[in-house]
């Protein structure tokens, strides 16, 4: 009995546990078993919320992102390695082949170690890019911890990142600030729509070589917020790939430090910056999903009903033009543990598209109810006047969501032979009505004067 | 004394800074001159900067001026070389920021050159002027220099049409779209169709006016049904009826309900209509008509 009670314990604990949304075998590629220690509380928080752990070493030779075609982990963390290549089993073409797989990749730069070249020709591939001497780091002469970088000023003291538009969710707020020693800063390329900062460098930093010999920084990388220190991408498959530029920033040593910024003592809040930059890129958070679509006919009351049905059918396969028609849909966020209601910010809305080759109606679905784990998006319209076939569209892809596209296909037709109105309706025809019945009756007030008129009296000898 | 009050708005500025007896860095003998393309040296306006205080009139730069500043970097009075020394341009109203790296020798003279080709186009379609702060800092202990020193304001000529370049697709919400159905089609107003429809039916009674006044009757109707009195009633009543079926097409039947009906009015109407039609035959052999 013992044994079933714990069995049991454990299935509950396991229930209580963040899950991520997409699996929880994560692979961690670590060069040296030793440095697995420095990371321990932010490996402890990583089983602590569902994950299963692999170590590997990248020189490894059961190391393998695939097996038998298929990924053979959800996740992936790569700490930084010392040496220049990260082996057969990591190139940026199996990286890539990785997240084709929808697996997340959660990378690691530090400014210790040189880049691999397998992970700036996997970044270059996605426009992110890198300094070209591989040993460059991110300095700033305003905002560095006093304690540890009081001279090199290569440890910076920045706050949490603030939502990048207005219409974009903040998933990384917090309060504090955030050490990020020795970072490799990024620069993102301006024409993806599928790249994404989270966390920029202040306004004063830039990116130098330390290995340079000159006084001044004369040509610099990037500087100001164009770096980047913590940057991501999410493919079309929204599988994510999250740039730390600081791989320190994992580690025990900067989870709750106490540094100096300016003068004033600080205790940094790595631990909860980096948990939430682990649950995005793991698919703990920002995930959604679309439930059962529904459209139907929704002529209202008051419309003759010659139909036997009086409820509306659902989903039917066929409307008429200028038909009025109801859409409804649920979505749903995944938020660490489980599904909840999905409210875009205020500024954003999920919009529903009616489109035949393009869209003739891009409608902002408006939130009618909420269920425990999702929320139920609305729109009324009236079919265009134009037949064909359309499909009902939703086309919802925001920065750090995981894109939604669904679509379902029904027919427009035109007017029936007897749908249109009556000739009696239409004022502008009465006068031509008129002229019909008029003749009628004149045709059969001539028949009568033609079959029984009498001869005229007079000079007249017949009517006609 | 003096210098410490000069850096007052600074130390605000970049957030409460110790003011210690650690060396702070700044600058000084900074001239800004800006100058046109074909005026000969020395010809542009020439200002002086001062780290304290920023200059109180925006200074324009024209499509062919090159601005040009220099400047002595200083770290405690002394004149130094810094390892940064930028001078960043931010626009006041999106945050955009650029930075030009100041090229500082080891005497701490330092110099930038800029022109309206070497500012991104953002810069350029700018309304309001352009924040142009120095930013000075090095390694150690040294409290860095930021400060707003003067505004740009770019001023282009209108008539050189400038290439904005399209912008990069961004993930956000899309303009709606409502579709704009045809106008229904339109009837003139009721009045005139009313009017009109009422003309054709005064037609009618004009028609009957006429004909009476020619002298049209039905005096013969006695007679014809005392002569053939089923075949007139059937004759006429199946001329009747037909206009009924047509009625009733017209309102309410399909053409299978409306054929086989026609079809037996128009049997009716022929069989009783040459019975009809030979009684009046005999009317008019007889002189009647």
């Amino acid at each position: 009995m013992r044994w079933l009670s714990s069995f049991l314990l454990l299935v509950l604990l396991g229930v209580a546990q963040a899950l991520s949304s997409s699996g929880r075998k994560l692979l961690v590629v670590l060069e040296e078993a030793a440095e697995k220690e420095r990371f321990g509380g932010f490996f402890g928080d990583l089983e602590a919320r569902g994950f299963h752990l692999t170590f590997e070493s990248p020189k490894s030779t059961s190391l393998s992102l695939l097996k038998h075609g298929e990924r053979a982990y959800d996740h992936l963390l790569l700490l930084p390695a010392k040496s220049k290549g990260l082996g057969p089993a990591l190139t940026a073409n199996q990286l890539l082949e990785f997240m084709k797989k929808e697996g997340n990749i959660l990378l690691t730069l530090s400014g210790d170690h040189a880049t691999p070249t397998a992970v700036q020709s996997l970044l270059l591939e996605l426009d992110i890019h890198l300094p070209s001497d591989r040993t460059s780091l991110v300095v700033d002469h305003f905002n560095y911890d006093g304690e540890s970088a009081k001279d090199k000023h290569d440890v910076l003291l920045v706050p949490y990142p603030k939502a990048s538009r207005p219409d974009v969710k903040n998933y990384f707020s917090g309060e504090g600030v955030i050490a990020v020693p020795r970072a490799v800063g990024q620069t993102l390329g301006n024409e993806s729509p599928l790249l994404a900062p989270i966390l920029r460098a202040p306004s004063t930093a830039y990116s130098y070589n330390p290995k340079d010999e000159a006084d001044i920084v004369e040509d610099p990388f990037a500087v100001g917020e164009q770096l980047n220190l913590v940057s991501t991408l999410q493919a079309h498959n929204s599988a994510r790939l999250t740039i730390l530029g600081s791989a320190e920033m994992l580690q025990d040593a900067w989870f709750e430090a106490m540094a100096s910024l300016n003068g004033k003592a600080v205790k940094t809040a790595n631990r909860d910056f980096v948990a939430k930059v682990s649950e995005w890129a793991f698919k703990e958070t920002g995930v959604l999903r679309v439930g059962k679509m529904v459209h139907y006919l929704n002529e209202g009351t008051g419309k003759k009903s010659n139909s036997s049905a009086a409820l509306p059918q659902n989903n039917p396969k066929i409307y008429r033009i200028k038909n009025d028609v109801s859409f409804q849909v649920p979505i749903s966020e995944y938020s660490h543990t489980h599904w909840t209601p999905f409210t875009p910010p205020p500024s954003d809305s999920v919009q529903l598209e009616f489109s035949m080759l393009s869209p003739f109606h891009r409608l902002p679905l408006s939130p009618l109810s909420q269920t425990a784990n999702s929320t139920l998006y609305g729109v009324s319209f009236k079919t265009p006047d134009q037949h064909g076939i359309f499909n009902f569209r939703i086309n919802y892809r925001r920065p750090f969501l995981t894109n939604v596209e669904v679509k379902e296909q029904v027919t427009v037709r035109h007017f029936a032979h007897d749908e249109w109105p009556r000739s009696w309706q239409i004022s502008g025809a009465w006068v031509w009505i008129a002229g019909i019945w008029v003749t009628v009756a004149g045709w059969v007030g001539f028949v009568a004067i033609w079959l029984y008129s009498s001869p005229a009296v007079g000079a007249a000898k017949k009517t006609q | 004394m003096r210098l410490l009050h000069s850096f007052i708005p600074s130390l605000l500025l970049s957030s409460a800074y110790v003011v210690s007896a650690a060396s702070s860095w700044s600058f000084e003998d900074a001239t800004l001159t800006v100058q046109s393309k074909g005026a000969g040296v020395g010809a542009g306006a020439k200002e002086k900067l001062s780290p304290s205080t920023p200059l109180s009139k925006p200074v324009a730069l024209g499509s062919t001026d090159s601005l040009k500043m220099l400047l002595t970097t200083t770290n405690g009075k002394k004149a130094r070389q810094p390892h940064q020394a930028f001078l960043t341009l931010t626009d006041p109203t999106t945050g955009l920021e650029e930075s030009f790296v100041l090229s500082v020798k080891e005497s701490g003279r330092g110099k930038v050159d800029l022109t309206q080709k070497d500012l991104p186009i953002q810069f350029l379609t700018s309304s309001k002027p352009i924040v142009a702060s120095i930013v000075i800092g090095s390694f150690g202990s040294s409290t860095p220099y930021k400060s707003k020193v003067f505004d740009l304001s770019v001023t282009r000529d209108p008539n050189v049409p400038l290439a904005i370049p399209a912008k990069p697709i961004r993930y956000a919400v899309e303009p709606e779209i409502h579709h704009i159905f045809r106008t229904d089609p339109r009837s003139p107003p009721k009045i005139i169709t009313l009017v009109f429809a009422a003309v054709v039916f005064g037609a009618l009674p004009a028609l009957f006016g006429v004909w009476a006044t020619l002298g049209a009757n039905v005096n013969h109707l006695s007679k014809a049904l005392s002569n053939a009195p089923v075949s007139h009633a059937l004759f006429f009543g199946s001329i009747l009826a037909m206009e009924g079926i047509f009625f009733m097409y017209y309102t309410s039947w399909n053409l299978f309900q409306t054929l086989p009906a026609a079809a037996v009015v128009a049997s009716v109407a022929f069989l009783s209509g040459s019975r009809a039609l030979s009684e009046v035959q005999e009317r008019r052999l007889a002189g009647l008509r």
